[in-house]
């Protein structure tokens, strides 16, 4: 008897149990589903398409802002990548209706379309329209960083983010502002305190980690999934370009500190020199650009924009970076094609190569290659007279734009480490009198050209 | 249990039948029924493994997802918003006002809001607005109606004020001996029963709402003509109304609502607030065809003189072809008021933190604003460049879109502007012509990106340098003769007065009657003839064909120019060198036109109207035009006044405009 029960018992619980765990199993995928906003998933098949809560919300907002006469277009990276892949076919039937939802049928949190800023007049409506709609919005305003660079000068705060939510999706609309230097800039998305951190899964967000800078692009209308959308004409290079976007502001208030403790020099020859050397380092990036190679700006330049957001009157050249994997033979006739005569060039390019151009009325365009090592990133130098080599460690860096001058160029993202590794721990402090040979902190010696080689790596002209 | 383990892996018996060893275990009761219970143990560890990680899970993500959404997005400065005053429940203002010969204050529930006992400033009436719901100060204004005409200022200011607000009097000094009837009768209709009577060196103070109810009124005689009323001291409460009381009933829309955030914070701006008919705040002037400014930045530079910028902007936005979205308004200190103004139009408005002092001042608010343009517009070739104290031609843009490809295509061309230095009343005419002078006139103009980022910024005047952004852009070293194109008829008309170096009576001497544009839509003449080559071929067209003057009759009579219309006549002066104006500044001056320095010259050439002709000036032998001086002619000389006043007025003028 007693066994029986002990098996009864055991039997009850391990039905009650079973069941709970179904429970919990099922629960447990809705809980997980819902998180990844498709809890409409089960609703919608792909196959019949045009039901599908993404697609409703993607079309819902596309007649709000053409309600509004608002150009947006569409630089969501996961469905441009889908487009990419079909482009031939949509820019030759920008009409024809298509038989499934291929690409606003995807379930995701967010569908992200950018606007740029000049293009539409703020005008308060939209929000209201939105919200009758039923869209709840959230706007990510912050500083101008047009103004960023001035002194003392207060705008008013331009936004940088909107986002739109209707059900369990989101409209993430990304303002673009015109710069100096011919690009378009987006802001990063920081939310303030007081904002609702919940109001969509910010993190799944495709922009607005950091700022970012783009080429101005041309646009192409489409119809994709029966909407009409403008997307860039060039959807491949668009997400090419995404991927190393990541834009740094300079340091203006850094710079400002700077320019309290030394004064800058704004003597005729400091002004001349600037000019000079800005218009120098315009047809430097003209060039290099059109021959499609990637540089940056180095040494004293870098630290020019790093510590003081200007050219730093006293040096005597432009520096530029350019690593060895990009360089191209067309490199010196390009140069000498835009005006710049070959100065000199020192090593070759299994090592340690520089190239100097002459630029207009003494000023120096130097160019160092970088060599890339598995820990550490070097470029070398060379002395004319003894043939004597040298190295300069730095340590591993990424490149990210930033606006120099009216030019959008790169500079290493981890500007400080560089600047350090070349100028030392005490790079604030102006020095006029600088060695190359001996004053960077990263210099090493690295032997000396053999003789018989000198011809070919020590070319002066 | 331990021992025993079905373990179906070890088969003793391969050719055993799965059927057999599973009757076996049938038969075998005790081993099923340990099996049964094995399995029901492990199922049960099963599930509470299962249940602690469910919960886990749960737990961890639900922390993540917070931590992801607050992770990097958030903002690294706190920006901690802090709480707009708690909303005043309190129905009643304590207010006080003090009048004395001086000093006077009025404190609004203990916080000052008016405070003045500086010498030899502030006399007069002092006025002060309150908002009847919220008890915030709209506006503040002095009249000095000791002095004539203070009066009617007041007057006209009190008619604007809209009825139920509060207005708080109270005098410094004097304020009588110019209060006129009028005045009177207006302080008296809004309860005053002292106004009628008020006299020399009274001291009074009043509280009293528009059209309603009097809080208080404290009135001190003079005893004598040599010495002033003691001071008196109103302390009075103020019973505020609701805000739905406080506001007028426009329809709900995008304008009223700004309309409605200006008027409940701001007085002064008449019929813009009225309740019945208000004045529109949007213009939709009509469009220009083919508008060649459509997409240049304009620049407004203001400071504090928010009724100036008011009119300023009521008249740009009134200008055909205007674009809202290009104009910002920059202001120089951080002013609530002037702000107020450029919200109430929807503009975008900069404040910049005031750079040194005086002339420097404004040079540093002038680049800022201007490098500020340059960035916000990056495509921009050009900036638009207006100030507050100006009033902007209906054909404005139109002027500019006709000639500002020169600006784009010609070298020699420093700027454009909309105002020209000699054109008043009497002497500018023909709406539809240009000039190429080498001086540069301001006062609305336009100017070329290249010019300010590659020449201008760089040696821009720096802080500590007290110099005029102005006479800084006309020396030689910055125009290297360059020239402005001007319209004979002025696109702006510079009604300031209040301005930093200007006073009344040098405005109106100078600016009061000068011509300003109306007519829309205007043609220009033959605008490719103000190119540089082909505006000499022009001058020597117009020399080729103009009349000489009588030479021996004085040319600041009116007879010099015959009486006739249409036609262009030459007359010829005396000037030794290119810089020897000594003759063109007396002439100048018996013209009335501007003499404070040389303005309006081309290669010693001016060119005006007179009676409506076409009126040429030659310097000779400076300039290369004197060749068209028949032999005959002896060029005429006009004596300085024996003092050199000339040489005095230079650098005096030099900081007016």
């Amino acid at each position: 008897m007693q066994k029986i029960n002990r098996n009864v018992v055991l039997a009850l619980l391990s039905l009650t149990s079973l069941v709970f765990l179904l429970f919990q199993l099922c629960y447990y995928k809705f809980y997980l589903s819902q998180k990844n906003g498709a809890a409409f998933s089960k609703v919608r098949g792909s196959q019949s398409g045009q039901d599908s809560t993404r697609w409703h919300v993607v079309r819902k907002f596309l007649g709000l802002i053409s309600s509004h006469n608002i150009p947006v277009y569409l630089i969501d990276p996961l469905i441009l990548g889908l487009v990419d892949k079909d482009i031939e076919q949509i820019r030759s039937s920008p009409d024809g209706p298509s038989p499934e939802c291929k690409y606003f049928c995807a379930p995701r949190d967010f569908t992200t379309f950018a606007l740029l800023d000049k293009t539409w007049k703020h005008e308060v409506g939209l929000f209201r329209t939105a919200e009758k709609m039923g869209f709840q919005w959230l706007k990510i305003i912050n500083k101008d960083p047009r103004l960023d660079g001035m002194d003392d000068l207060s705008g008013m705060e331009i936004p940088l983010h909107y986002i739109f939510k209707l059900a369990s999706h989101a409209i993430h609309l990304v303002v673009f502002y015109e710069r100096n230097g011919n690009f378009l800039w987006h802001g990063p998305l920081r939310l303030k305190q007081h904002m609702d951190r919940k109001f969509v899964p910010f993190r799944k967000l495709h922009f607005g980690r950091y700022p970012g800078a783009y080429e101005k692009t041309e646009l192409l209308l489409v119809s994709i999934d029966d909407l009409k959308v403008q997307i860039p004409k060039n959807p491949s290079s668009f997400l090419e370009e995404m991927s190393h976007s990541r834009f740094l502001e300079c340091r203006y208030r850094e710079a400002r500190a700077f320019f309290q403790l030394y004064p800058d020099d704004a003597s005729l020859d400091a002004v001349e020199f600037r000019k000079k050397a800005k218009s120098l380092l315009h047809l430097s990036a003209l060039t290099l650009n059109n021959l499609g190679v990637k540089f940056w700006l180095s040494s004293g330049t870098c630290l020019g924009w790093y510590r003081q957001c200007n050219i730093i009157a006293h040096s005597k050249d432009v520096d530029l970076g350019i690593f060895i994997r990009d360089y191209k033979a067309d490199i010196i006739p390009a140069f000498q094609k835009a005006g710049l005569p070959l100065k000199h060039k020192f090593g070759k390019v299994e090592d340690s190569l520089e190239l100097s151009f002459q630029g207009e009325g003494d000023v120096k365009l130097d160019i160092f290659f970088f060599y890339e090592e598995d820990d550490h990133i070097w470029n070398g130098g060379t002395q004319a007279k003894s043939g004597k080599k040298f190295k300069y460690l730095f340590p591993k860096f990424t490149l990210c734009w930033t606006e120099f001058v009216e030019l959008k160029v790169h500079v290493p993202c981890e500007t400080l480490q560089y600047v350090e590794a070349n100028y030392g721990p005490e790079w604030k402090v102006p020095v006029k009198m600088w060695d190359w040979k001996s004053s960077p902190s990263n210099v090493q010696d690295n032997g000396v050209w053999p003789i018989d080689e000198w011809d070919n790596v020590i070319q002066i002209y | 249990m331990d021992e025993w383990k079905p373990n179906p892996a070890v088969k003793p018996h391969k050719k055993r039948s799965w059927y057999l060893a599973w009757k076996y275990k049938l038969m075998n009761q005790r081993a099923l029924r340990k099996l049964c219970q094995t399995g029901a143990v492990l199922f049960l560890l099963v599930t509470v493994i299962v249940n602690i990680k469910l919960i886990l899970d749960t737990r961890r993500a639900a922390y993540e997802e917070e931590e992801e959404s607050a992770q990097d997005y958030d903002d690294e400065m706190l920006n901690v918003e802090v709480p707009r005053h708690p909303v005043n429940n309190k129905k009643v203002l304590d207010v006080e006002v003090y009048s004395s010969r001086s000093k006077v204050y009025v404190a609004v529930d203990g916080t000052t809001v008016l405070e003045d006992e500086a010498r030899e400033q502030g006399r007069g009436i002092h006025v002060i607005v309150l908002n009847q719901a919220t008890g915030h100060v709209m506006a503040k204004r002095v009249f000095d109606t000791y002095s004539p005409h203070e009066d009617e200022a007041m007057v006209l200011f009190l008619n604007m004020v809209a009825r139920g607000r509060i207005l708080i009097f109270t005098i410094k000094d004097e304020g009588s001996f110019h209060l006129k009837e009028t005045a009177k009768n207006v302080l008296k209709s809004l309860g005053s029963q002292v106004a009628p009577f008020l006299s020399w060196r009274d001291m009074w103070t009043f509280v009293g709402k528009k059209g309603g109810e009097v809080y208080g009124e404290k009135h001190a005689k003079s005893p004598a003509l040599s010495t002033w009323g003691d001071p008196v001291l109103l302390k009075t409460e103020v019973h505020l109304t609701s805000v739905e009381d406080a506001e007028c009933h426009w329809p709900d829309t995008e304008l009223n609502r700004r309309r409605k955030r200006f008027c409940s914070k701001v007085e002064g701006y008449g019929s813009v607030c009225s309740c019945k008919d208000p004045t529109p705040i949007e213009f939709n002037p009509d469009p220009l065809k083919d508008n060649k400014v459509f997409d240049v930045p304009v620049a407004v530079i203001a400071g504090n003189r928010p009724n100036y910028l008011y009119r300023m902007l009521r008249s740009l936005l009134s200008a055909q072809g205007v674009n809202p979205q290009m104009i910002t308004v920059f202001i120089d200190g951080y002013y609530e008021e002037p702000m107020d103004v450029v919200e109430l139009f929807g503009l975008s408005g900069i404040q910049h933190t005031p750079i040194s002092i005086k002339n420097a001042r404004v040079s540093q608010h002038y680049k800022a604003s201007l490098t500020a343009t340059f960035n916000l517009f990056p495509d921009a070739k050009f900036a638009v460049v207006l100030e507050e104290d100006l009033d902007i031609s209906v054909d404005f843009f139109s002027f500019l879109s006709q000639s500002i490809h020169l600006l784009e295509e010609d070298e020699s061309l420093y700027c454009i502007s909309a105002w020209n230095d000699q054109g008043y009343e009497h002497t500018a005419e023909d709406p539809s012509l240009l000039y190429r002078v080498e001086t540069m006139p301001g006062l609305g103009w336009v100017l070329r990106k290249s010019l300010y980022k590659d020449e201008l910024e760089p040696k821009w005047p720096t802080p500590e340098k007290l110099w005029d952004w102005d006479m800084w852009m006309r020396m030689p070293e910055q125009r290297k003769g360059r020239e402005c194109i001007i319209p004979d008829i002025s696109r702006s008309y510079h009604f300031g007065i209040v301005g930093l170096n200007m006073n009344g009576y040098f405005h109106e001497a100078y600016f009061k009657k000068h011509k300003f544009n109306t007519v829309p839509n205007v043609q220009l003449k033959n605008v490719e003839s103000l190119r540089k080559d082909n505006y000499e071929t022009e001058i020597h067209r117009l020399l080729g064909e103009a009349e000489v003057l009588d030479h021996s009759k004085n040319p600041c009579e009116d007879s010099f120019v015959p009486d006739t219309e249409g036609r262009v006549y030459v007359m010829f002066i005396k000037m030794e060198q290119e810089a020897d104006f000594t003759t063109w500044t007396q002439l100048a001056k018996c013209l009335h036109i501007w003499d404070l320095d040389v303005r309006g010259n081309h290669k010693g050439l001016w060119r005006l109207f007179r009676k409506k002709n076409h009126f040429l000036v030659v310097g000779v032998p400076a300039s290369p035009y004197s060749s068209k001086k028949p032999s005959s002619v002896t060029p005429i000389y006009m004596e300085p006044p024996a003092k050199e006043e000339g040489a005095v007025a230079v650098p005096a003028a030099a900081e007016q405009t």
